[in-house]
């Protein structure tokens, strides 16, 4: 695979405090990739080191297989988490300014901007100050600013924090966009549903250590507790006895044409042997094997810090 | 690339500052104040709101006959009694009368009833005329002719000179640079704490509105750091440049126009021109303008060397600022908002605040220990050595000068490093208000 970004056994002290201890990622390149981690696992800190805002105690980063040596603004486009505007300044003003302290001069910057405030809606804005804007608008503006300069990079830091749910629509699909366009992108966040919607790996930190990494369905395939949904036709008690000792219900209820089962099978065991035991005995509908969500998986690891890779 | 982003920076941070309504409303109302109150004094002194029409009560009729005012000053000799003369003034249009006893030449006093209160511009001018009409009858009396009267007239001015030793020049002593030296102090201590101030605003004002983050992620801080120290500096310059200009503008169109309207040549004579003069000359030394009046106005400060003064100036004021808001932009990165910088601020500012309160005492013996180490530490150098400057410093002791501006310098740069240093942590860092002890741990970070 190749990666546009990876960060090797970075490690990062403030004063005494380990933020990150031997933390590793590798950011494959045209995918949306997860950051996750609860709140203080040192997520920012990490983007912080990758983007070169602060250097690593320790470890080492390479962009496109090259030691970063220095910030690349003009191929890195990064929404912290804790983003503001100059308030005072007029929309257009501010925005020609932040393109333009990325590397573009003032024509490009223009031309690049105002399909972006097309896309938006935000034409009308232009000579309004900042400060007229409401959060969620200005939220939207960040945006804009943070891709208008197509960077090759884009990191992502909870960038739907503060919008309502059709906005977090329009920027869902916006940031698909841009990765269909080859925009790689890398997106820190706590919700897990745009994690399982969005992202194709993930690499989650604690405590400022690598917990988990990887693609999200092997993960989820990984996490599962062996568990399996089946819907079948015929008798509860035949099933029952078909299941036999390696096999045990976890849940059962009927319809008015079909049952539907959970069953979780022990140690040593798999969906080939449940298939076998079971296809003699009932009239299977659907098998298929039940995988735990990512928050699911969140939840269960955050307690257990030690690390653990797929 | 990198400068280019600095470009950007200063640029933005200097638009958007001369852009406030403030900016401009200082720019104009600091000279305008300042040549406000010059000017008002000049006026005050000058102005007459009305014509005086004097009845002239004359005991010795027909003595003053021939005493003559001006356009707006003119005398009706009578030859009336006092009372008549009162009777007189109650009824007419006359603004005051002016009774001269019998005994004037033994008396040398006379009085002046006025309506109206007249100016002490006014009066002095009365009085004016009465002696010069009593001298110019006395001369007759002993038949002395008037160009031999001036010729007997002797002015006389003390010109002090420092003793150098034997053969070397005696140096001249003149209060007016030291006021000169004294002001261009004030000035900068003014506005290195006024920009600075600015600078540490500003970054706090980025570190509140969280836009910090979304600045380093495209410039390296120390750029964002210095594009706003330079920034605020040209500011500064910007209107220490508009005051310098405006107050020459004010000042010299004011006078001349209270000048010229209220006088014409002929009336500008001896006692007036040194009424005049005097208005100039304090003028002359508080607002730096050169108000060509007199030639000898620039007799009197021509020891100020003035293309010297005002680039020691920028000198001191680009140094002491660059010193000063590198501090400051430190201790702005360190904290959350305005309130918690006061425990930073004091310490840093103490020095400033030392050099402007001893920079009088200074004023008074410009040569003494204190001053030259105070113009030698760079804390205090700003302040200080623009009036040991100002004063004039003897060959001898160039090396201080020289020695406080690499010191300057240096220790700018250093502060510059220092601040550079803790500032890209201290931007980062939201919350819990730190010590002095953990911002100087940010340095090794």
């Amino acid at each position: 695979m190749n990666y546009i970004l990876e960060g090797k056994n970075i490690n990062k002290y403030y004063g005494n405090f380990k933020v990150l201890n031997e933390v590793s990622i590798a950011i494959p390149e045209g995918q949306i990739f997860g950051l996750l981690g609860p709140n203080g696992a040192g997520k920012t800190t990490l983007i912080r080191t990758l983007t070169q805002i602060t250097a690593p105690d320790l470890g080492e980063i390479l962009y496109k297989g090259h030691p970063l040596k220095s910030f690349k603004s003009s191929e890195f486009g990064y929404l912290p988490e804790e983003r503001g505007l100059y308030r005072k300044m007029k929309v257009g003003e501010q925005a020609l300014y932040l393109c333009q302290i990325k590397g573009l001069d003032k024509k490009d910057a223009l031309a690049k901007l105002k399909p972006w405030f097309e896309k938006l809606e935000m034409e009308s804005w232009w000579n309004k100050k900042v400060e007229e804007l409401s959060k969620g608008m200005q939220q939207k503006l960040q945006f804009a600013i943070t891709v208008a300069h197509n960077p090759k990079l884009l990191i992502l830091d909870e960038p739907f924090s503060g919008f309502d749910p059709v906005n977090t629509e329009t920027i869902k699909n916006h940031i698909l966009d841009l990765k269909d366009a080859g925009t790689t992108i890398v997106f820190s966040t706590h919700n897990m549903a745009s994690v399982e919607e969005l992202c194709q790996n993930i690499t989650l930190i604690n405590r400022g250590e690598n917990i988990l990494s990887g693609s999200v369905s092997e993960i989820r395939k990984s996490f599962s507790k062996s568990l399996f949904q089946i819907q079948f036709k015929g008798s509860k008690v035949a099933f029952a006895n078909a299941l036999g000792f390696q096999f045990e219900i976890d849940e059962i209820f009927e319809t008015s044409d079909h049952t539907n089962a959970t069953v979780l099978a022990h140690q040593g065991v798999g969906s080939k042997e449940l298939l076998s035991s079971l296809i003699q005995h009932v009239e299977l509908i659907s098998f298929q094997e039940k995988l735990p969500s990512m928050n699911d998986i969140f939840i269960d690891l955050i307690g257990r810090p030690q690390s653990e890779s797929v | 690339m990198g400068t280019n982003k600095i470009g950007l920076i200063i640029r933005r941070e200097y638009l958007t500052r001369v852009r406030k309504k403030s900016f401009i409303l200082m720019s104009l109302l600091g000279p305008l104040i300042m040549a406000g109150v010059l000017t008002f004094a000049l006026w005050t002194s000058l102005e007459e709101s009305e014509d005086q029409k004097v009845l002239v009560v004359d005991d010795n009729y027909p003595f003053f006959e021939n005493l003559d005012g001006s356009s707006k000053l003119t005398y009706n000799i009578m030859d009336v009694s006092l009372t008549q003369g009162e009777a007189l003034l109650e009824v007419s249009d006359y603004t005051a009368l002016l009774y001269l006893p019998k005994n004037i030449l033994q008396s040398k006093s006379g009085q002046l009833i006025f309506k109206k209160q007249p100016s002490i511009k006014v009066q002095r001018q009365i009085e004016q005329n009465i002696q010069q009409y009593l001298e110019l009858s006395k001369l007759k009396e002993f038949n002395i002719s008037e160009v031999d009267y001036r010729r007997l007239k002797a002015p006389f001015d003390l010109l002090t000179f420092q003793f150098k030793g034997a053969g070397a020049e005696a140096e001249e002593t003149n209060i007016l640079p030291a006021i000169v030296g004294l002001v261009f102090g004030i000035l900068i201590y003014f506005f290195i704490f006024m920009y600075s101030v600015q600078v540490m605003r500003g970054v706090i004002e980025e570190k509140t509105n969280r836009i910090i983050e979304v600045m380093i992620s495209s410039v390296k801080p120390f750029q964002l750091m210095m594009g706003k120290i330079i920034g605020v500096g040209a500011v500064g310059l910007t209107q220490f440049a508009l005051w310098i200009l405006l107050t020459i503008v004010l000042a010299v169109g004011g006078q001349f126009a209270i000048l010229a309207n209220k006088y014409d040549a002929s009336q500008v004579k001896t006692p007036m021109t040194e009424l005049v003069q005097q208005q100039v000359d304090q003028e002359q030394a508080l607002n730096l303008t050169q108000l060509s009046q007199k030639d000898n106005l620039f007799n009197k400060i021509r020891r100020v060397n003035f293309p010297v003064m005002i680039a020691v100036f920028l000198f001191y004021f680009l140094g002491g600022y660059l010193l000063y808001s590198a501090l400051m932009a430190a201790v702005g990165s360190a904290v959350d908002n305005d309130t918690d910088t006061q425990q930073f601020i004091f310490p840093i500012t103490f020095p400033l605040l030392l050099a402007y309160i001893l920079s009088f005492s200074v004023f008074e013996n410009p040569s003494s220990d204190m001053a030259v180490w105070l113009s030698i530490i760079p804390l205090t150098s700003p302040v200080i050595m623009m009036i040991r400057v100002a004063v004039g410093i003897e060959s001898a002791d160039m090396w201080q000068v020289y020695l406080s501006m690499a010191l300057l310098i240096g220790s700018f740069l250093g502060a510059v490093w220092m601040s550079g240093k803790i500032y890209r942590v201290g931007i980062l860092m939201y919350g819990k208000k730190p010590t002095l002890r953990e911002i100087l741990k940010w340095i090794n970070y």
